[in-house]
């Protein structure tokens, strides 16, 4: 049994408490409580120790760093209704963005929500919204938004998968609104419908590159000089059988998205598939996740604008090329990722393989005219949830660093 | 020395100083200030000698709990620290924590069955839902049975039947067996058209803003629930606590309020001992949430008593299915780790990636095979978890070691699984891992024990390992006597050291027989593990006519 030991007595004792401070501070303690010695036994010595503290008794005082934290949590994150901080995007390409939002509920599972973001390269968006869920028995959502988008300074590089890579610039603004719903027909099933007024300007990009109107003419940027409006429709079906969309480690996704523009220049089409796998090993240890996507418009005839063509480029798509790299009426691309979980909680490292390719016409997508990048990344995520992606990704046209609030796919 | 640098200094440690100082007090005097041992040692109770009833509630925000465990290391930061609130033979008083049951005190098979369980359970009709509940993962509401009574009542989650519940009786009752206090729990079979809604009931949904609880509210809760064949549903009913609620206790420090909590938490055997009792049962949610504390009141003074609440995050099962694969095995979060298997692309693969799992939907993944106690992990670890030494998980291996099959198996039937062969399968995985936590800790330090006096001299002992058939028997032991003088903890030898061959010996002809005196007996190996070679200290007072033991030192 350890012996206690008095040295730490008079003047000496602040200097060895210093030293030895756990031991000495039980000693001193001990010697402070000298007449507890005058105790006839156990039960009395350990009686007067409770005295002692019942002389001071308070409640406890959380220090200053626990005190901000919980403010923060509980006013910022778990209060349903009030003012919450906001990260994520605007437009791609937008690079990091912050922004603010007030939150009220006026029922039970039914807010409205205003939103404001700003990104470092003055991407902005403001945002009235109004979310209900968990209607028919907790089957249906229904959500109703209108806002203002504006993206100041949009690379396009024209058309096609050859495209070069100087890049004009235009700035676009969208005004919208619009509601859609959800509804769970079945377990993992998901059908989804919904109808916005989108009414687009394209004006001079206020970055270094050139203007669009001194390299493309409409016949190279679709629908060029043009401030199209749409009723823009969508329909989807799609089977998630994922844990959850903001991160998985196994499931899959399967869904197809019908679009129909109404207005604008002309009526167009649009059809996109996604197939999404995860695939376990031992025990997600490590997992392996393939995704393939399309994007097409259907017909050959309607102009499409240029800014709302299929896309390959950027953070979400083809990570070691720019944003909005490469545009057409068509588009398809392939992702392997091969991840390994160093920690199940927080963090996935992945090695990724990034292909697509952009044409004129869907027949056109060849497999030996992909363009490709690889790279590796790293993912804080939380378990339904992605809030920091970082990624460095290689391509032909050198090196890119993703960062990125949302999962890969 | 400035007496503003002082008060600093004792401040600064003021909880954990006023502890140790306690904790010395319930152990050990101090060598030269007064006697070793007092009249009344060793305790068997831990005294609550001063009124509590002012504590006020508190509620730890489990984001911060979670955050402290995982990043930070609280409360004392002194290395190797014996535990404080052992008594003069090593051993747990009762107290406002713990009862010595299994291990201490006879325990029969129908006791451990019948564990925390006074009452029938809830009346069979007038079941009114008071609150639906608003925390957690696992489906529930709070309801009052026809005789008034609370009760809290949660089900097993959709697609995995009799899991969370069968785990929450089982545990319930080998925690209580172990020592712990507990709630009352009850499989119970709930028929929603038979439930009606106080109108004084509340519901706090979505939006933060309190109003009447609906039929709609108990429904949501029940379509998160598994459903039986024939419309009812199995759920645990637990039975509110008596005295006023406080709050959780945390596993670091005491609560300053409470004038009786003068050991700190992390210095508590009982806490300590969770490691090894943690691990038996996968009990990976150690969390202050899981924890309360009520006030209630002992010879007309408010005493706060500490509960084990919540075990029912034992076994293989979460409330919402099967465990992660790595659940047991490593925390949350762990940096070296961590770092390492990210740049070692996933190597080396970690043990929860091969072990086998029986093939149990019931119990889930929990398996004794591959189980190394010494390796397990909860979720986030508490302070108590990592300040238990070899002499706590010895402590705490003896309790678990003194679980027979029988009643192991007859535990695991409390939980009703319809199938039998689930009862019977958890039991196997709790034998295994029982026989497991006996390898790992029993011969850990020297496992001498059960050291007793006759009054004719003759000392007899016993092998913890060796009677647990953990370890062979060294093939000698080493005595040693000595008169002790208790009031300056001076010893003086008393003849030869002997060696015996089994575990007895005769006193040397010289042993003092007047009443009050003291001896000294070390014994320790003479071979065997190393540890074993430490002798364990044994002292004994003389009464009239015995000897009686009042002190046991082993070293960790």
């Amino acid at each position: 049994m350890p012996q206690v030991d008095f040295v730490c007595m008079g003047s000496s004792l602040v200097r060895r408490c210093r030293s030895a401070a756990p031991i000495c501070l039980v000693a001193a303690a001990l010697s402070v409580a000298a007449p507890a010695w005058s105790q006839t036994s156990r039960t009395d010595a350990v009686a007067e120790r409770q005295a002692e503290k019942a002389k001071d008794l308070k409640p406890r005082m959380p220090p200053g760093a626990e005190r901000a934290f919980k403010w923060v949590k509980d006013e910022l994150i778990d209060e349903p209704s009030g003012l919450y901080p906001l990260f994520g995007s605007v437009y791609s390409g937008g690079g990091f963005t912050l922004g603010a939002g007030y939150r009220r509920y006026y029922g039970d599972n039914t807010h409205w929500d205003a939103k404001v973001l700003q990104s470092i390269r003055n991407y902005r968006l403001l945002e009235l919204s109004t979310d209900s869920w968990n209607h028919a028995g907790g089957r249906l959502d229904v959500h109703a938004r209108a806002g203002w988008r504006d993206a100041p300074d949009v690379p396009f590089y024209g058309l096609g998968i050859d495209s070069p890579r100087t890049a004009a610039g235009f700035g676009v603004t969208q005004a919208y609104g619009g509601a859609d719903a959800v509804w769970r027909a079945l377990p993992n099933v998901r059908l989804q419908g919904g109808l916005t007024y989108e009414d687009y300007s394209v004006a001079e990009q206020s970055g270094s590159r050139p203007s669009i109107d001194s390299l493309f003419t409409p016949l190279t940027a679709p629908a060029l000089g043009l401030d199209p409006a749409y009723w823009h429709g969508t329909a989807s079906v799609g089977y998630d059988w994922r844990p959850a969309a903001g991160y998985a480690r196994s499931g899959g996704l399967y869904q197809v998205r019908y679009h129909r523009y109404a207005g604008g220049v002309d009526d167009f089409d649009r059809v996109e598939g996604e197939v999404v796998q995860h695939v376990p090993l031992v025990r997600q240890n490590w997992v392996l996740s393939l995704r393939g996507q399309t994007d097409a418009i259907l017909g050959d005839t309607a102009v499409v604008p240029y800014y709302l063509l299929p896309s390959l480029g950027g953070g979400d798509t083809l990570r070691g090329f720019s944003s909005w790299r490469f545009r057409d009426r068509n588009a398809a691309l392939a992702t392997a990722e091969l991840r390994w979980i160093p920690n199940r909680n927080i963090v996935d490292v992945a090695l990724f393989y990034d292909a697509g390719m952009v044409a004129p016409e869907f027949g056109d997508l060849t497999l030996r005219r992909f363009k490709s990048d690889a790279g590796i990344g790293v993912r804080f995520h939380g378990p339904a949830a992605t809030p920091l992606r970082i990624e460095l990704a290689k391509s032909r046209e050198g090196l890119h660093l993703v960062f990125a609030g949302s999962a890969a796919f | 020395m400035r007496p503003s640098t002082l008060r600093r200094i004792t401040h600064a440690a003021a909880i954990g100083l006023a502890g140790a100082a306690v904790a010395t007090l319930l152990a050990a005097g101090p060598r030269g200030a007064g006697p070793r041992f007092f009249h009344d040692d060793p305790l068997t109770r831990e005294p609550d000698t001063q009124d509590a009833s002012k504590v006020k509630p508190w509620d730890i925000d489990l984001t911060i709990d979670l955050a402290t465990n995982l990043f930070s290391r609280p409360g004392d930061k002194t290395a190797d620290v014996r535990a404080q609130n052992v008594n003069t033979i090593d051993e747990v008083p009762d107290s406002s924590w713990f009862t010595n049951r299994i291990g201490a005190r006879p325990l029969s098979i129908e006791d451990a069955v019948r564990g925390p369980l006074r009452s029938d359970g809830p009346s069979p009709d007038g079941w009114t839902v008071t609150h639906a509940k608003e925390a957690g993962f696992s489906p529930g509401f709070t309801m009052q049975d026809g005789a008034g009574v609370t009760w809290f009542v949660s089900f097993d989650p959709r697609g995995f039947p009799e899991a969370a519940t069968g785990a929450v009786v089982v545990a319930n009752k080998i925690f209580w067996a172990l020592g712990y206090h507990q709630v009352e729990n009850r499989l119970i079979t709930v028929r929603p058209d038979r439930l009606a809604i106080s109108g004084k009931a509340t519901f706090r949904p979505p939006s933060g803003v309190r109003r009447p609880l609906r039929r709609g509210d108990i429904d949501a809760v029940f379509a998160r629930a598994h459903r039986n064949a024939d419309g009812t549903y199995r759920a645990v009913a637990g039975r509110a606590i008596p005295g006023k609620v406080l709050g959780g206790f945390r596993y670091h420090g005491t609560r300053p309020d409470d004038p009786n909590d003068v050991v700190p938490h992390e210095h508590r055997r009982e806490l300590r001992a969770l490691k090894v009792f943690g691990a038996w049962t996968n009990l990976v949610d150690m969390k202050a949430g899981n924890t309360l504390d009520t006030l209630i009141e002992v010879d007309g003074r408010g005493v706060v008593r500490h509960y084990l609440q919540d075990v029912g995050s034992t076994f293989g099962s979460s409330a919402i299915g099967a465990r992660d694969y790595d659940e047991g095995y490593d925390y949350l979060y762990q940096g070296r780790p961590l770092a390492k298997r990210a740049l070692l692309f996933g190597f080396p693969l970690p043990v929860w990636a091969t072990v086998p799992y029986p093939d149990e939907r019931a119990i889930g993944r929990f398996e004794g095979k591959v189980f190394d106690p010494t390796r397990w992990k909860p979720r986030a670890p508490t302070a108590a978890f990592l300040r238990a030494r070899p002499d706590d998980t010895f402590w705490a291996a003896r309790r678990v070691a003194a679980f027979p099959d029988a009643m192991i198996q007859a535990i695991a039937r409390t939980g009703e699984f319809s199938d039998p062969r689930a009862a019977d399968a958890l039991a196997a995985v709790l034998m295994q891992r029982r026989d497991a936590i006996a390898r790992a800790y029993l011969p850990a330090v020297n496992p001498v024990v059960d050291v007793a006096l006759s009054p004719e001299g003759a000392l007899t002992f016993a092998n913890a390992a060796v009677d647990a058939k953990v370890a062979a028997a060294p093939a000698s032991y080493a005595v040693e006597w000595a008169r002790f003088d208790n009031a300056t903890g001076e010893s003086t030898p008393i003849g030869q050291r002997t060696v015996v061959t089994a575990p007895r010996a005769a006193a040397p002809d010289r042993l003092p027989t007047t009443a009050g005196a003291y001896v000294k007996v070390l014994i320790g190996a003479v071979d065997g593990p190393r540890a074993w070679t430490t002798p364990v200290a044994a002292y004994f007072r003389r009464t009239a006519s015995a000897w009686t033991l009042v002190g046991l030192e082993r070293q960790p």
